[in-house]
């Protein structure tokens, strides 16, 4: 089964982010950066994850409406929620509980969540 | 650049539609999916299909639903190449659920800032 996982972080801590200065946010990235490695090199063999999009900051965001004709774009992202979406795993596995393993191990999971979502095979 | 384009609409929507208003609407779909700029792109299952996973100290805790409970729902989305955020804008405006929904264009993170 293919499973789309879409990654939340905490809206406190995306704006945490967007007041840092480059050279903050470089460094707590680099916090982050060996989570994900580990993540890579433990599970990238078993063929578990698909393609995986980091998306930049939801103040980066349009949203884009067409009503009657006309196309509506918008700044900032579509909803402003406790959790927001900061990226998208796919992840093939045998079911949903070897999903929700592989889900537990995402870096995400420890301080906002990860929702998976069976993806529709055309 | 990469954009993902999340389409946000109200699930209950397309079971009102008529069976030629489905197959219009999923040809669309179908022909955005072999757009040039199209470089992937998924449809969901509902979120009644969805499973929330969140870890706090050594548990493992998994809710039934979406992260958030929201009118409009992410039912899929697509990853576009484009040259900026406006032309996937003018990509986004093209996909169905633009017209009663909402979609919502996100640059893919680049480290340095750096264009691929």
């Amino acid at each position: 089964m293919k499973y789309a996982a879409l990654l939340t972080n905490n809206a406190d801590a995306v704006a945490a982010w967007e007041r840092m200065t480059p050279e903050e946010a470089a460094a707590a990235r680099a916090l982050e950066v060996p989570k994900w490695e580990a993540l890579f090199n433990e599970l990238g063999p078993t063929g578990a994850l698909g393609s995986g999009f980091e998306l930049d900051s939801p103040n980066t965001a349009k949203t884009v409406r067409v009503r009657d004709g006309e196309t509506i774009v918008t700044d900032g992202p579509f909803a402003e929620t406790k959790e927001q979406i900061g990226g998208l795993m796919e992840i093939e596995a045998e079911d949903l509980d070897a999903a929700i393993t592989i889900a537990a191990q995402i870096p995400v999971a420890f301080t906002a969540s990860v929702e998976l979502r069976p993806v529709i095979e055309h | 650049m990469q954009y993902l384009a999340l389409i946000y609409g109200e699930e209950a929507r397309w079971a009102n539609l008529s069976p030629e208003q489905r197959e219009s609407e999923m040809s669309e779909y179908m022909a955005l999916s072999q757009a040039t700029v199209t470089r992937g792109g998924n449809e969901l299952d509902s979120t009644a299909t969805a499973t929330t996973v969140r870890v706090r100290g050594d548990e493992t805790l998994v809710t039934d639903g979406p992260f958030a409970e929201l009118k409009e729902s992410l039912g899929g989305y697509y990853v576009f190449e484009c040259d900026s955020i406006e032309e996937a804008c003018t990509w986004a405006a093209k996909i169905p659920a633009a017209r009663h929904g909402s979609i919502e264009v996100r640059p893919v993170y680049v480290d340095g800032g750096e264009t691929s």
